[in-house]
């Protein structure tokens, strides 16, 4: 099963899925203390300070979604079923069944629900919990600025899964990449 | 009233043909996107008339079907594979209508070759080959740069950062677009208090990476020419000016003529300085502002001059706009300068001994 592109937020506070709350907040103030120390060494540039925000939007959304025992089963509940219709319509597609249609739709409503909600709804939300303020030094600004940068880190999640799909808006293209190299060239030299 | 899916009149396969040939031939994906939609009147099952005049824009002109692309598409889509294809996703009544893919790729390849890189964009990323195409072309650009073959290194590099995609577009992502006018604001937005404030007298090093990342639109592309010597930069900028700007010359010669008045402009303002009075602050009387506005420099006409038109009640600010959006290249040589108390416009410094305005031809006659 591969799982590439589905956030887990587990494996970003290197935690076990049994983990206890404690655990969740030792090991989120940790990272995160280590975040803050390691930005207040760098030298800060456009690149690196979006880095460094969506870092922190990561840790805080971890925090968020795994210390609430319902919030943390909703979750991984919604990240498996997602990766679940993945596998069925993948399969349905590979056999050219009827119902590859149904479930490309059922798939693609989830992907947009899963990534809409934990990877962007959430991390803003998280930025306005008490906790993760106190821990991460978050305020408005940092909201404001961190919109765009969500919104691309949960496009190139996307376009992670995007890559292992079936092919649907267009056909599977056979692609020689000796020619396009060619075809490359021929434009170059106009 | 015309039953649901049943069809309402019928359109020839080679109208067909036609119309999508003369999409691919132009590198239009929208159109052809659009004529297997529900909605297209290429559907038999449609309301909608590919007879209508609306339509007209879609039919390929009896001059266009000589046109060796238009033939090569047509080709591709007279294809028995192919055309049956096309038939089948036509006819579809649900679910989405899938594009032949190597019609797609042929598409995308035209409108590289016609600079139309959103659109080479799109079909590319429908094809998820964007990223790997964009490689390539910065692979080869990179290969001419080394062999010092600056044109076609520069061609290279536009088409590959034409290609871009801008993942953090609301609501949905989009090839990423020209935004000079955002981009030359930015560059001004503070008012220049030493020379280094302003890009048209920072250290020569810092000017090129500066002008290379702003013309580009792209840091990260940008950063792969950092190696260069300063040289090859220049040559490379002066090139890339070449290829955007077809318009440079005329812009050239306004620049230089707009360099007089200025003339006339530093010899006010250092008679003003050696009488003790600041420029651009309060200090002036009312009867020597009243001079200054008498005289016979005409501070608005510069502004007006650089861009070639006026804009009426023009602020510095709209004149940079809008010459960003004319002659982008033209931003990064001029500067903002308060003229009088009220008045602020944009001016070419006099500059000497720049191997980069040299190079475009800026320098002072």
């Amino acid at each position: 099963m591969n799982d590439r592109g589905y956030v887990n937020y587990f494996e970003i506070l290197e935690l076990d899925h049994d983990c206890k709350p404690g655990e969740v907040r030792k090991n989120y103030k940790k990272k995160m203390k280590d975040l803050l120390v390691e930005i207040s060494r760098s030298n800060l540039n456009q690149e690196r300070r979006n880095h460094f925000l969506l870092d922190i939007a990561r840790y805080n959304a971890a925090f968020y979604i795994l210390r609430d025992n319902e919030r943390r089963e909703k979750y991984w509940q919604d990240r498996s079923t997602v990766i679940e219709l993945e596998e069925s319509w993948r399969e349905a597609s590979e056999t050219n069944s009827n119902d590859a249609e149904r479930l490309r739709r059922s798939y693609e409503a989830a992907l947009r629900h899963f990534l809409s909600t934990y990877l962007e709804e959430y991390m803003l939300v998280a930025g306005r919990d008490v906790e993760c303020v106190e821990a991460s030094n978050w305020d408005v600004a940092h909201e404001r600025h961190a919109g765009p940068i969500l919104r691309h880190y949960r496009q190139r999640m996307h376009q992670e899964i995007l890559e292992r799909l079936p092919f649907y808006a267009v056909t599977k293209p056979k692609v020689d990449w000796e020619e396009r190299t060619r075809t490359v060239a021929n434009i170059l030299a106009g | 009233m015309a039953k649901k899916n049943t069809p309402i009149h019928t359109v020839s396969q080679d109208m067909i043909e036609r119309c999508l040939a003369k999409a691919v031939a132009q590198g239009d994906i929208v159109n052809f996107q659009f004529m297997f939609l529900p909605l297209s009147p290429l559907r038999d099952d449609n309301t909608e008339e590919l007879s209508q005049d609306k339509y007209a824009y879609l039919l390929a002109e009896e001059f266009e079907t000589s046109d060796k692309t238009y033939l090569e598409a047509l080709g591709e889509i007279k294809r028995p594979d192919i055309k049956s294809f096309i038939q089948q996703q036509l006819q579809k009544k649900a679910g989405l209508p899938q594009l032949p893919a190597s019609c797609v790729l042929q598409l995308a390849d035209n409108a590289v070759r016609l600079r139309k890189y959103t659109s080479a964009a799109q079909a590319y990323e429908l094809l998820r080959l964007r990223r790997r195409m964009q490689e390539e072309f910065f692979n080869q650009a990179d290969a001419a740069l080394e062999k010092g073959n600056i044109p076609k290194a520069v061609r290279g590099y536009r088409i590959a950062t034409g290609l871009s995609y801008n993942y953090a577009a609301y609501p949905e992502p989009m090839p990423s677009v020209p935004n000079y006018q955002t981009k030359a604001l930015l560059l001004h937005a503070l008012y220049p208090q030493k020379p280094e404030d302003s890009v048209t007298t920072l250290p020569l090093e810092q000017q090129l990476k500066t002008a290379i990342e702003y013309l580009l639109l792209d840091g990260e592309s940008a950063s792969r020419l950092e190696n260069l010597s300063q040289e090859v930069k220049i040559a490379f900028i002066t090139e890339l000016v070449n290829q955007i700007d077809p318009d440079w010359e005329e812009f050239r010669k306004r620049y230089r003529e707009s360099q007089a008045i200025v003339k006339q402009l530093n010899t006010l303002l250092q008679s003003r300085e050696s009488n003790g009075k600041n420029p651009d602050n309060n200090g002036l009387t009312l009867m020597e502002e009243i001079q200054a506005q008498q005289a016979e420099v005409d501070f608005e006409a510069i502004p007006e001059l650089l861009l070639g038109r006026k804009i009426p009640n023009g602020e510095w600010w709209q004149y940079l706009k809008e010459l960003a959006y004319v002659h982008p290249a033209a931003v990064f040589f001029v500067i903002r300068q308060f003229v009088s108390r009220d008045l602020e416009i944009i001016l070419p410094p006099i500059i000497q001994g720049s191997p980069l305005v040299q190079a475009l031809g800026l320098d002072t006659v």
